[in-house]
Order: structure tokens, then C-alpha cells, then sequence
């Protein structure tokens, strides 16, 4: 809710004029009445209409300004005559008419030029320019006419003001890492792989590894959803990598190395969110140590992530193209309190990235670690990869073994189908929820593949008790719920059900229910803030903790959480610090950043949006999959990708959904 | 298929096929400027926007896949005004300078400016400075670039340098080279041919004539085996007389056909007769005399099956190693895949998503074949692996391994191939037996190709449904080449890998299809045709008695694609033909073209007169040049079982590799080469191997020939094998020898 002027945003039609200020009605969206905590907003303009937030503004000019904002933005546009030419008629016309030149026939041609865009642009940016520039054009025409009658400058021509624009889409506002989604699928479907690259490695230094394992919530808020079935956008990051990989050229790194700035910045942990901040800062001219515990790089996604889905060597080239930016690694490395202290000396900034590596107990009856066959889903995955992936340790080896699994999210899948690949006898998950929130909690793939490979669900149960002998796991009790409504409308709730229990003998229970953050590593004088999750607390937005210069990000900042999630906070952070090194430790954010945080709060993607243009019904393309029978006993890629074919099919059905919006301050 | 209507017609799409693509195979009209059918859509001119029944706004046709019952209609008066404001958007600013512009005439601005009727400029803008940029051969002027993007698809599509891009700007946006400053590229010029506007033009041709005042002449290419088709562009009117018109430029059909550089800028290789020493009664009595005719790949097939009635008529030999070591390896292929011919065609390599290539330095050694490796490798995200002792950076977009062998170890290459891609065939029990008993490890560590980078290739062709085995000429002229095409006979046989045997030169395949070839034994009294000898009858270099060039003459050639190709006059010759003096000493026929007709069936010719071969493509791309060879299975040829390869040979010392740079091929493109491109190049290595350094002035001591070159160093090479060209030396130095050579090279003079 923000209160405004006038607002036509999302269709909106809020009118307050000559209205006392208490008494203006409220637009119904977040809007960003604030830009930040120095300045207020004059004014939003964006793809979907406009809002003021006081009278005062030069109507005339803000349109402009937007138009002129989508002639600075590169990406914008020149891919298609009418955006670029009609792009810079727009702006030439407004300009003549707010610096008080223009004619009745400029604005007769505006209104052409406009429904020329509108209908035959090649993206939504080009598409949409026009709307909030109509929408002026009508509801303050005499302000135009104002300008066109008497020849006069529009009122506020030659002040000073504060225009912010930024480009946006609404998957690259859904992911965390803001990935410019729509860049890298056009270069698939131009056939320019190492553009797609470069324009995936902008904010997302792991191309390889997102285009298998990322969750993709982007998807969730493509608009090619509201037509037929969103992109498969994930897995069109693959054919950029692959290019630069299979062909063996240098790494395509979205901007030259700057030479070093004499800064040292100190990473702990090698996992997605270490190896981003480290990546970042490097190319921005900053020397970078990073120290990992493992004996190998990667953190999660190489001793917690399978094989069969995430193949080492893709990961492997992720990691060296941030090697090539001459980032120092120290691997079985345990960092410590006086290190720490140490560090914080030593170095210009420290970053915290040692993810979640404890693995939370299930909470049941007699749950004692050290009954053998108790054995936690890190410890378990860190044997299994470390020994499949870099022949470390020993074999993980299930046979003639009945193992139970207790979790319901990515971890607990992976711990299933590995127990299915060291061939257990049999291999139960027990989930309290349902079968949907399983596949909610993880994707429909990962369930359903699991259930092909052999493994056996129990829904709405949960172990109750651990039966040992002499130390030795036996069997497991479990107790058995209904899932009740609440007749509220809220989650339901899980109910036990007497008598419903049920035992089973079992070897292995391997807990998955969740992880936690491993900090002993904190000196205890710092009383850093935590989370009520037992995380480290910083605002969200520049990823400072409560000690100055000390810095964390990725799921020890957040909780366990995706690999796109810890490479977002991270690349914001690594932005953070390589000011805050430079600047004498000032913490800021970019106009950029702060609009990111403006419109992801007001959501880009509007489900309830009718797309024109398009002709729906074009099917999502579907990359094969290994069959269960001849992966299930091995590390196998299980998804072969698309074929080229198929990946440019689905780019093809890709809309290009850029927006620009701008706000005035 | 998808059953849908345009304007109420009842059509059908295949699976994947576009709006555009379906209305215009119907014959209905769906204007575009930026649409290219070669390429993926540019989708940037935005003309070709239809409506679509049920679709709120418009749907572009050029890259939307109908949908089943789908109803389109392609104009409208909405769609006409938005059209026609596109239009007038692309004249905004655009320099009234037709009367001067290269493209004037054949202009797509000009013709849908026309056509859409914009005769004022309706919308205004601000006009900015633009540079104006020389590239070399290429000429770039900004402020006439629609930026459709035609070229930069091309180039990456296609071609494969990927060497210009768009700087995204807006209004300000323009074409740029990719990763430098200048443009760095072969020069195929094939932005200059797609460019619809004045906006690439060919520095060379510029401001030179205007469209209309050139007759076209459609020919074939005369560089290399590609058979590229082309049309000479003449100018005959003012100041030129009849007889002394001469070629201003090279176009072709770019749609659907490309050109490399030296097709479309080295088309000035007419002969004339103003150096002759000799009349025709002394040709004639050379011919008479002599106790062979060497000759070179670079003739029709008619003037080869002239030699080859000379042969019989007069009783004498005829030597030309190039095409001889092509016939004895397809005699061998043949023994082993029981077809006359090898069966995969440009087509084939377009399509494959699996291709090994061996032997050969394809980018210049047939950039034809090279362009259908780019598009396998954009189109179907080809896996490539290139086999060969030297890389090459121009195809590191291309091809997605390199496995480096040993100088001279093809063979055991060739078998270790044969071994992984035959394990499960059902061989004859002899040649089975061989295969068994080879060696691996031996062959392995004397190839230096290892298992792991085989089984690699394996892997990456898991999914691989269309196979192609690119066969290069090192293989032809190796010392074991008998024993390679048996192996590569039984790939072709047995495995799912279609193979193609590039010839070297434009009719290496028809002549040795059509002539009956001696060993050249360097025997006394040598005719030499377009060869050295002792009376030389030749269209270019030192002679005595001279014959038309390729683009002089009328005849076929016989491509890569085993495609019988026509050539055509382009230029007049004052003199006479090889069929006139043959006409003399009793081969006798009226004109050469005669011949056509007559070439033997029995190799796959046809009985078509020579005017009844067309030479053009179809505005869908059909290719309706020429005829096919049909194939010819020969299941009664005699066979020898494959030989054990006991030995694979070492090359030590300094080694040069005998290829071209870009654009050069022979003694028709060398007239327009400079001594960059005569010069031999080598990597740091090889220049601290040889005691040689950059900028030296070297001799070279070949087998049978010193030639003094310049010596350069490239950093982007690697190894101690150099770059030697040969295009600039007499053809049977080289033909038909092992490309690699072991020389002396001395530093002469400072």
C-alpha cells in the first residue's frame, strides 16, 4: 500500500487530484514511495503504468526521462527497428514538446510511433515504453498542450532531479541471483553461445552447476506461464557452458579482470556462496584467499550433490573459471576462533560462506549419534561423494542394507538414490507431508525419479523411536498422521493417530530433516547477531553481520537453502565489499541494487497479466533422461539435456519479457 | 504435419516449420527485411507480423511454429499501417545517396520503400555523425546499416568466424568487429552478399558500376572441390567492346548458397594468348609428339575425356598424381565398401550431429566443407572431432575435440578408429582376424592417440544419430593410403558414419572418374596441360601455348557433392581449346561441350546435353544445378583383404605441412596474393627448432624444388610443423605426395 497521488499502475486508476493530501486514496502496490533511507520518490514509471507521489512533478519531462532512460539502456534495445528507431523518435518528439518546440502534429505522431511499438516490438520493452507515456499523454494533456501552445518548457525542464532507471524481467526479478535470463536466452537462440555465457556469468559465476541443480524459481514466474507452460530456463544455461567448455576456449568472463587495487578480502568456504563472493571481487581488481575445511573445493555441491545429477568436472569448470581470476584457495583448512581474529587483522574484509554442515536430529526417542547405524545425511553424502568424485576415503556399500531416510527436501533425495546406487536391499523415505508438498519442497523430477529408481515412500509418518542393541541399530518405531484441514483456511494440521504405529527392522537411519550451521568458528567476544534459526543475522541486503567488515552469505546466513539463493546473497555482497574496501569502510548500495530491491518487493511477475502477440500452445520442450535401468546402479548423468533442437525450440518460445522502470527522486 | 489456414488456404507445416516458412513454399507474400532462409531468424525487421485468429495482437511468422487449426491471415489494414510505419522508421535518416550507393538497384530499402510507397520522410530524429570503416576487402558505412543483422548471422552461422557483432546502442547501434579492433576474419565477404542495403560493400568493387549495368553469368566456382555456385558479374557496355568485357564482381545466391573470399574476390584468372611462344601447329605437333600429357585437377570433365581419347587415339600416358592417388583410394574404398562412390554429401555434414574429420586442413583446404561443419556444429550442436597433427584456431568454435597424432601415423589412426567404431560389425573373418591382431598399445603410443581421448569421442557420440567421416587429403597421398581406404571402406560399410572423401582440387573427382591415369615417371616429352612439361598448353602461369580458364569456357565439373556442375563463359577467349587441337591430331568434335553427353555412364554420368543442365537454385533453395552422379554399387570388384600394419614411420627434424593460407588455392588465385600469404609460417617453437626468425628470408628445400619464402612467426600455432603454402608452386611438385614433408631450411640473404 503507498500512498499516492495518481497512480495507473497495474490498471489501477487512482486520481487524487485537488484532493487534500490525508485524504488521497491509496494505491493498492508496493510501490516505492521511498527509494531509500536520504530520499523520497517523486514518481514511478514503469512497464505497467505510472505513479506520482506529489503533485509537483513535470509530468512532461518524466515521460521524457523514461523515454531517454530506454535509450541509454543497450540491452534495451537495437534488435528490432521499431524499439530502435521509434525508441529515439519517442524521445526526440517528448524532448521537442517539453523544451517547449513542439507541434500538434508531434503529438499526433507520438501517439503513431507508439502503437507501432506496442504491437510489432520485438521484447515487452519495446512493447511496453509506450503504455505509461500514453497513460501521461491522456491523463495530463493539458500539461502537453501547455507546453505546445505557448511554447514553454515544461515546468521543471532545468532542475535538478534524480532519475533511476533500471531494466528488470520478471524471472530475473524471481531469481535470487537476478540472472539476465532473457540475455542469456537469446544468445541461445542467435546461436551465440559465448554471449549466453557471458550473460549468465554477469551475476552467476556457475553456469554448469544452475543449468542441473537449481530449483528454478524463475520458472515459477515466467510469463510464458500465463500463456501455455513457462520456459525451461534452467537447462538453456547449459548450452553456454558447454560451448565454452567443449571447445575449450578461455573463460568467457562477463568483464576484464581490473588490475589489482592492492585490497585483500579473506573467503571462508568453498561452497557456491565462497566461491561467488571470491569471483566478484576478484574481477574487480581484489586479491581473495579463500580457505576451505574440505579437502576439495565445492562445498555442498561436491560432497552433497550426487554425481548422477551434478557431474564433477561440469562443477570442476565452474570452479576453475574462478581459479583463472587468480583467487588463492586453502583447502583442508579448519578455521578457527584466533584465526578469525586473525583475519579480521589481516585482511581488509571477511566473508562467512560455511553453509549449513550439521545435520539436525529427527527428534525421536533414545536418538543417540553414537548408536551405530545412526548417521547423518552430511556425514553420509560427504563419504559417498568424496570417494565417487575424487576417490577420497572409502566406498559407501548398502548391500544386503535396509535403509531408513527421514526428510522430504533435496537432501533427503540425494541420500535415497545414492543408498539406491551403493545398492541397498531397500530403501525407505519417511515423510510426515503428502506426496504434493514433496514435490513442492523439491521438483517433480527429483521425486519421480527416485520412484523409478526403487525407493519406497511413507507419507504422514515419522519415527518415534530408535531400537538398539548393544549400540546397534534394530529397528525403528514410526508413528503414523492425518493431515486436518484447518478450517480457517490455514496449513493444515498434522494430527497423530492413535494406535496407528507401526515397526520396522532397519540398518541404517539417516536423518535429512534439516541442517545447521556449523560456527564454532566465531570468536565468542564478538557476539556476532543470529537468527532465531541459529544463523548469522545481517539485513538481507548488503550482507554485513553485526561486526563491522565481517560479512556472511549463503545458507549460513539464510538456513539451508538452493545454490541460486547463496550465489544471489553473495554476488550483492561481493559488490557490498569491494566498495566497502574501497571507500573506508562505508557500507552502500548501487541505484541498481536498491531498484532490484524496490521491484522485487513489488513483484515483476503478474500472474493475472493476458499476453498479446504470442500464439500459445508452442510445447515445453523436454530434455531426456537416462533410463531408471541403466542408471540406478550407477553415477550416470541422469538428465542428458537438450539436444540442440530442442534447446532452440524452447528459446524460441522465450517472449524477451524486459521492463524498464524508473523512478524519480 | 500441423493442418492451419493462411488467408483461408488449407496448408500443412512440418514438425518445427514457421508461418513464413509455409507461406512462402505456398506462394503467398509475407514482406521481411531481415529474414535470411539460411539462418535462424534475425526476427529484427518485424515486417513479417501476421494475425493469428484467437491471438490478442501479432504473432511474427518467421519464428512461430503454427498450431494445429490454426487460421492466419498475412494482410490486413492493421497490419498494412504498422508496416508501412516500420518502413518509414527505416528511412528515418536513412542518406539520400542511391545515385552513388553500390546497391542501388538491387536494394531492399529501396525496393520496399518503393513498394510500400514512402515518399517523404514521415518520422524525424536526431541524424548522427557515423564513422565510416575499412575492413580491408570490406567497407562498413554506419549511417546506411539497417542493422537486420544478416551478416553477423552469417558470419556466425555459417562461415563460423563469428568476427562481427552488434554493439547494442539503440539508435546508436552498429556493426562491430568481435573481440578487436579490426576486423579479423578470412574474408569470405559473405556479410558484404547478404547486406540488403549499401552498408557492406566490397572495397574492391566500389563505386566501380552500378547493379544495372552487369550481366550475370551463373557458373561454378573454380577454387576448390565445394563446387560453389557463383555468377560472374560482367560489364560489356561503355567503354568495354565486345570481347573485352571482364568480370567486376562475384555474387551468388546467398539465400540459400555460400562463397568463400577467394570465390567471390579472385575471379580475375582470364587467360589471353599475348605471351604465347607458340602457334597452333606447334601445339599441335607437341601433342603429336609426345609420349605423355601431365595435367592438372583444374579442367572440365570434358577437356579430361579429351586427354583421355588423346590417350587412346595418339597412345599415350597421362599423368596427374592428384587425381591418380584419388582414384587408387577410392579402388580401395570400393574393394572394401562396395560402392564407386563415398556417400555423404554437404548436405549429410550439414545435418550430421556427430562428424569426425581427419586428414585434412578443412578451412582452407575446402572452406565449402568447413561451412557444413559450422552449420552441423550451430544447427545440431555437433560434437566434432578433428584428427590431425596440427590445430587450427579457426575452427576451435567449430569442432569440440582435437586429437593430435603423430606426422606420418594415419594408419594406425585410421585402424584405431576402424576398431572402436567396428567392435560389433560383421566383418570377413580375414579382415576380422587383422583387426584382432593389431597392436592397439603400439599403434596408441606411436599415434600418441590415446584410448581415454577415443573412448571420449565415443561418448560424445552417444546421442549422435547422424554420423559423418570427413576423409582429408592426407590420407590420398600417405604412403599406406591403400591400406587407410580399406579401413575407411569398411567404416562406410559397417558403422553408421557416412563418409566423404574430399577431392583436393575443383574436378579431382572427375578426372579420376573419367581418365585412365600412368604413374608419372617424369618421362622425356611432356605435354604439360595447365603442368609443367616440355611444351606447356596452360590458362595461367609460364606457357607456350595458351587454352580459356575456367571462367573462359563452357563445360562441367564434378563437386565434392558428386554433383556434375556447369561452368560458363564469362569473359571471352581469343584462341583455341584443348578440343580444337585434339580436333586436329584426330579427336575430333565440334565443340567441347560436346563431350557432356558422352561422359560414361558407367562412373555415374548421364547422357544430358550441356544446355540441358540447369544452374540455379529455387526460390525455396533447391538445388537444380547440374545432375547427381547416381550411385553405382560394385559388388564384383576384386578384394584384398586389409594388410597388418606392422610399422607406423616417424618424422623427425624440420617438418613442413603443405596447406594454403585463406583464399588461396592454385595459380588462379595466386595473381591476387601478397607475400604474407606466400609466406611460410611457423609456431615460436618451430622458428627456435629451424634457427630461424620472424621476418627471415628463408630457402626451402622441398623433394624436388627450392623456393626462397619469407618466414613468419604465429603465436597461435603450436608444435614444430609449419605452415608451407603451395598455391603459388607448379601443381605436380606437390600433387600427389604425403603433405608433410621433412626439409631443409637455410636463412638466406638479410
Amino acid at each position: 500500500m503507498s500512498k499516492v497521488y495518481f497512480s495507473t499502475w497495474r490498471g489501477e486508476a487512482i486520481n487524487n487530484f485537488g484532493k487534500p493530501e490525508d485524504a488521497w486514496e491509496e494505491s493498492a502496490y508496493k510501490l516505492p514511495q521511498q527509494y531509500n533511507e536520504h530520499a523520497d520518490s517523486k514518481a514511478f514509471i514503469g512497464w505497467d503504468g505510472v505513479a506520482l507521489f506529489h503533485e509537483d512533478v513535470d509530468v512532461v519531462r518524466l515521460a521524457t526521462e523514461y523515454a531517454a532512460q530506454y535509450q541509454v539502456y543497450s540491452e534495451a534495445c537495437g534488435r528490432c527497428a521499431p524499439g530502435r528507431w521509434g525508441g529515439r523518435i519517442l524521445f526526440d518528439l517528448l524532448d521537442k514538446i517539453a523544451r517547449g518546440e513542439g507541434s500538434m502534429e508531434d503529438l499526433a505522431h507520438l501517439k503513431e510511433v507508439a502503437q507501432t511499438m506496442q504491437t510489432t516490438s520485438k521484447c515487452e520493452i519495446g512493447k511496453t515504453v509506450p503504455n505509461p507515456l500514453l497513460d501521461l499523454m491522456q491523463h495530463f494533456e493539458d500539461d502537453f498542450m501547455t507546453c505546445i501552445t505557448e511554447q514553454a518548457a515544461s515546468k521543471h525542464y532545468n532542475e535538478e532531479i534524480n532519475y533511476i532507471a533500471k531494466i528488470t524481467a520478471p524471472c530475473t526479478d524471481a531469481c535470487p541471483a537476478h540472472v539476465d535470463i532473457p540475455g542469456y536466452i537469446e544468445g541461445v537462440r542467435d546461436l551465440r553461445f559465448d554471449d549466453s555465457l557471458k550473460a549468465t556469468r554477469q551475476t552467476m559465476p556457475l553456469a554448469h552447476t544452475c543449468g542441473r541443480v537449481c530449483p528454478h524459481p524463475c520458472e515459477d514466474e515466467c510469463r510464458r506461464a500465463n500463456l501455455d507452460s513457462p520456459i525451461s530456463i534452467m537447462e538453456l544455461k547449459r548450452l553456454g557452458a558447454d560451448y565454452e567448455t567443449d571447445h575449450g576456449f578461455n573463460f568467457f568472463h562477463p568483464a576484464q579482470k581490473k588490475p589489482s587495487i592492492g585490497k585483500r578480502v579473506c573467503v571462508i568456504g568453498a561452497g557456491p556462496a565462497g566461491l561467488t563472493t571470491a569471483y566478484y571481487l576478484a574481477l574487480e581488481g581484489i586479491d581473495v584467499d579463500v580457505y576451505e575445511d574440505l579437502p576439495v573445493l565445492g562445498g555442498e555441491v561436491a560432497v552433497g550433490v550426487p554425481e548422477y545429477r551434478m557431474p564433477i568436472d561440469k562443477y570442476n569448470q565452474d570452479i576453475e573459471a574462478v581459479k583463472d581470476l587468480g583467487v588463492n584457495f586453502f583447502t583442508n583448512t579448519r578455521v578457527n576462533a584466533d584465526m578469525m581474529r586473525q583475519f579480521e587483522k589481516e585482511y581488509d574484509a571477511v566473508m562467512i560462506a560455511v553453509g549449513t554442515r550439521l545435520s539436525k536430529k529427527v527428534r525421536c526417542e533414545n536418538e543417540r549419534p553414537e548408536i551405530e547405524g545412526y548417521w547423518g545425511a552430511i556425514e553420509m553424502l560427504d563419504q559417498v561423494n568424496l570417494w565417487e568424485k575424487y576417490g577420497i576415503g572409502e566406498n559407501v556399500d548398502l548391500t544386503g542394507k535396509t535403509v531408513v531416510c527421514v526428510g522430504g527436501g533435496f537432501t533427503s533425495m540425494d541420500v535415497v538414490r545414492c543408498s539406491i546406487r551403493a545398492n541397498a536391499k531397500k530403501v525407505i523415505m519417511i515423510y510426515r507431508r503428502d506426496e504434493k508438498t514433496i514435490i513442492r519442497n523439491t521438483t517433480y523430477e527429483e521425486y519421480h525419479e527416485a520412484v523409478e529408481e526403487g525407493v519406497e515412500f511413507i507419507f504422514h509418518s515419522a519415527v518415534s523411536r530408535m531400537n538398539d542393541e548393544n549400540d546397534v541399530l534394530k529397528s525403528l518405531d514410526f508413528d503414523r498422521f492425518e493431515l486436518v484441514p484447518d478450517p480457517d483456511g490455514g496449513r493444515a494440521q498434522l494430527v497423530k493417530i492413535e494406535g496407528g504405529g507401526f515397526s520396522k527392522e532397519v540398518d541404517f537411519l539417516i536423518p535429512a530433516v534439516s541442517q545447521s550451521a556449523d560456527l564454532d568458528l566465531l570468536p565468542p567476544e564478538w557476539e556476532l547477531e543470529m537468527t532465531s534459526w541459529a544463523t548469522i543475522l545481517t539485513n538481507g541486503k548488503d550482507y554485513m553481520t553485526s561486526r563491522k567488515g565481517i560479512f556472511a552469505a549463503g545458507d549460513c546466513e539464510y538456513g539451508p537453502m538452493t545454490i541460486v539463493n547463496a550465489v544471489g546473497q553473495a554476488k550483492r555482497a561481493a559488490s557490498v565489499i569491494s566498495r566497502y574496501v574501497q571507500n573506508g569502510g562505508k557500507i552502500t548500495l548501487t541505484d541498481d541494487e536498491i531498484m532490484e530491491d524496490h521491484l522485487r518487493k513489488m513483484k515483476v511477475y503478474n500472474k493475472k497479466e493476458t499476453v498479446s502477440g504470442w500464439l500459445a500452445g508452442l510445447p515445453r520442450q523436454v530434455s531426456e533422461k537416462l533410463h531408471v535401468d541403466i542408471r540406478k546402479d550407477n553415477n550416470n548423468e541422469v538428465n542428458l539435456g537438450f539436444t540442440q533442437e530442442e534447446a532452440l525450440s524452447e528459446a524460441d518460445r522465450c517472449m524477451r519479457c524486459y521492463y524498464i522502470a524508473m523512478v524519480a527522486h | 504435419m500441423i493442418t492451419f489456414t493462411i488467408d483461408g488456404r488449407d496448408v500443412e507445416a512440418a514438425r518445427g516449420e514457421t508461418i513464413l516458412n509455409v507461406a512462402r513454399r505456398e506462394g503467398i507474400y509475407i514482406p521481411t527485411m531481415c529474414y535470411l532462409s539460411k539462418t535462424t531468424p534475425c526476427a529484427s525487421c518485424r515486417m513479417c507480423v501476421v494475425e493469428a485468429e484467437g491471438v490478442e495482437g501479432f504473432v511474427l511468422s518467421c519464428q512461430t511454429p503454427p498450431t494445429e487449426g490454426l487460421s492466419v491471415t498475412t494482410h490486413s489494414e492493421l497490419l498494412e499501417t504498422e508496416r508501412v510505419n516500420i518502413m518509414r522508421m527505416y528511412d528515418v535518416n536513412h542518406p539520400l545517396e542511391c545515385g552513388v550507393c553500390d546497391k542501388s538497384g538491387e536494394c531492399d530499402l529501396q525496393n520496399k520503400t518503393l513498394e510500400f510507397g514512402i515518399d517523404r520522410q514521415h518520422f524525424s530524429a536526431k541524424d548522427q555523425a557515423r564513422e565510416i570503416k575499412n575492413w580491408g576487402l570490406i567497407h562498413y558505412d554506419p549511417s546506411l546499416c539497417i542493422l537486420c543483422e544478416k551478416c553477423v548471422h552469417v558470419c556466425n552461422e555459417i562461415i563460423g568466424d563469428d568476427a562481427i557483432e552488434v554493439q547494442f546502442g539503440g539508435y546508436k547501434s552498429t556493426i562491430i568487429p568481435k573481440n578487436s579492433d579490426e576486423l579479423d576474419c578470412t574474408f569470405c565477404g559473405e556479410c558484404i552478399a547478404v547486406c540488403p542495403v549499401g552498408a557492406l560493400v566490397s572495397s574492391e568493387f566500389q563505386y566501380r558500376a552500378n547493379a544495372w549495368e552487369l550481366s550475370r553469368i551463373p557458373s561454378t566456382c573454380a577454387h576448390c572441390s565445394a563446387g560453389c555456385a557463383l555468377e560472374y558479374e560482367i560489364k560489356t557496355g561503355g567503354a568495354a567492346s565486345v570481347g573485352q568485357e571482364s568480370i567486376y564482381r562475384v555474387s551468388n545466391n546467398f539465400e540459400v548458397a555460400t562463397l568463400c573470399g577467394a570465390g567471390r574476390f579472385h575471379f580475375d584468372f582470364t587467360a589471353d594468348t599475348s605471351r604465347d611462344t607458340a602457334d597452333f601447329s606447334q601445339a599441335t605437333d607437341a601433342l603429336r609428339s609426345c609420349e605423355a600429357i601431365r595435367f592438372s585437377s583444374v579442367i572440365t570433365n570434358e577437356e579430361a575425356w579429351i586427354l583421355q581419347k588423346l590417350k587412346e587415339t595418339l597412345g599415350i600416358k597421362l599423368y596427374n598424381e592428384d587425381a591418380r592417388h584419388f582414384q587408387e583410394f577410392m579402388r580401395a574404398y570400393t574393394m572394401k565398401s562396395k560402392q564407386l562412390h563415398y556417400g555423404a554429401s554437404l548436405a549429410d555434414i550439414k545435418a550430421s550431429d556427430a562428424i569426425i574429420m581427419i586428414g585434412s586442413r578443412i578451412s582452407t583446404d575446402n572452406p565449402g566443407v568447413r561451412y557444413a561443419m559450422t552449420e552441423a556444429a550451430r544447427h545440431h550442436g555437433a560434437k566434432i572431432s578433428y584428427m590431425h597433427p596440427l590445430e587450427d584456431t579457426l575452427m576451435q568454435n567449430t569442432i569440440t575435440q582435437f586429437v593430435k597424432y603423430e606426422v606420418g601415423t594415419e594408419e594406425g589412426v585410421v585402424a584405431l578408429l576402424a576398431l572402436a567404431l567396428l567392435q560389433d560389425a560383421d566383418l570377413d573373418t580375414e579382415d576380422k582376424n587383422i583387426l584382432d591382431q593389431l597392436d592397439e598399445g603400439y599403434l596408441s603410443a606411436e599415434s600418441n592417440v590415446g584410448e581415454e581421448e577415443i573412448s571420449l569421442m565415443m561418448n560424445a557420440f552417444a546421442r549422435s544419430t547422424k554420423k559423418t567421416l570427413i576423409v582429408g587429403s592426407d590420407l590420398l597421398s600417405h604412403p599406406q593410403s591403400h591400406n587407410i581406404a580399406k579401413l575407411i571402406g569398411l567404416i562406410a560399410m559397417h558403422s553408421d558414419f557416412r563418409v566423404m572423401i574430399v577431392p583436393k582440387h575443383v574436378n579431382t573427382l572427375g578426372v579420376s572418374l573419367l581418365c585412365d591415369l600412368d604413374a608419372d615417371e617424369q618421362t622425356a616429352s611432356v605435354v604439360g596441360y595447365n603442368a609443367q612439361g616440355d611444351f606447356v598448353i596452360a590458362s595461367s602461369g609460364a606457357r607456350d601455348f595458351s587454352v580459356p580458364a575456367l571462367n573462359q569456357q563452357e563445360g562441367t565439373v564434378t563437386s565434392v557433392d558428386k554433383q556434375v556442375l556447369p561452368i560458363n563463359v564469362a569473359v571471352g577467349f581469343e584462341g583455341s581449346t584443348l578440343n580444337d587441337l585434339a580436333s586436329a591430331v584426330g579427336v575430333v568434335a565440334r565443340e567441347t561441350v560436346d563431350y557432356t553427353c558422352k561422359l560414361p555412364e558407367s562412373k555415374g554420368f548421364q547422357a544430358v546435353v550441356f544446355d540441358a543442365l540447369e544452374n540455379f537454385y529455387t526460390p525455396l533453395g533447391d538445388d537444380v544445378r547440374g545432375y547427381y552422379l547416381s550411385t553405382r554399387h560394385i559388388a564384383d570388384v576384386r578384394v584384398t583383404p586389409l594388410q597388418d600394419i606392422d610399422e607406423l614411420p616417424e618424422f623427425n627434424g624440420t617438418v613442413v605441412y603443405h596447406c594454403e593460407p585463406v583464399r588461396q588455392f592454385n595459380s588462379y588465385t595466386a595473381y591476387h596474393s601478397d607475400e604474407e600469404d606466400r609466406a611460410l609460417v611457423g609456431s615460436p617453437q618451430f622458428a627456435v627448432a629451424a634457427k630461424i626468425s620472424d621476418g627471415d628470408q628463408v630457402e626451402i628445400a622441398l623433394r624436388a624444388h627450392k623456393v626462397i619464402r619469407h618466414f613468419r612467426v604465429d603465436e597461435t600455432l603450436k608444435g614444430t610443423v609449419a605452415l608451407h603454402p603451395t598455391f603459388d608452386l607448379p601443381l605436380e611438385v606437390l600433387d600427389g605426395q604425403y603433405r608433410f614433408e621433412k626439409v631443409k631450411i637455410m636463412k638466406v640473404g638479410s
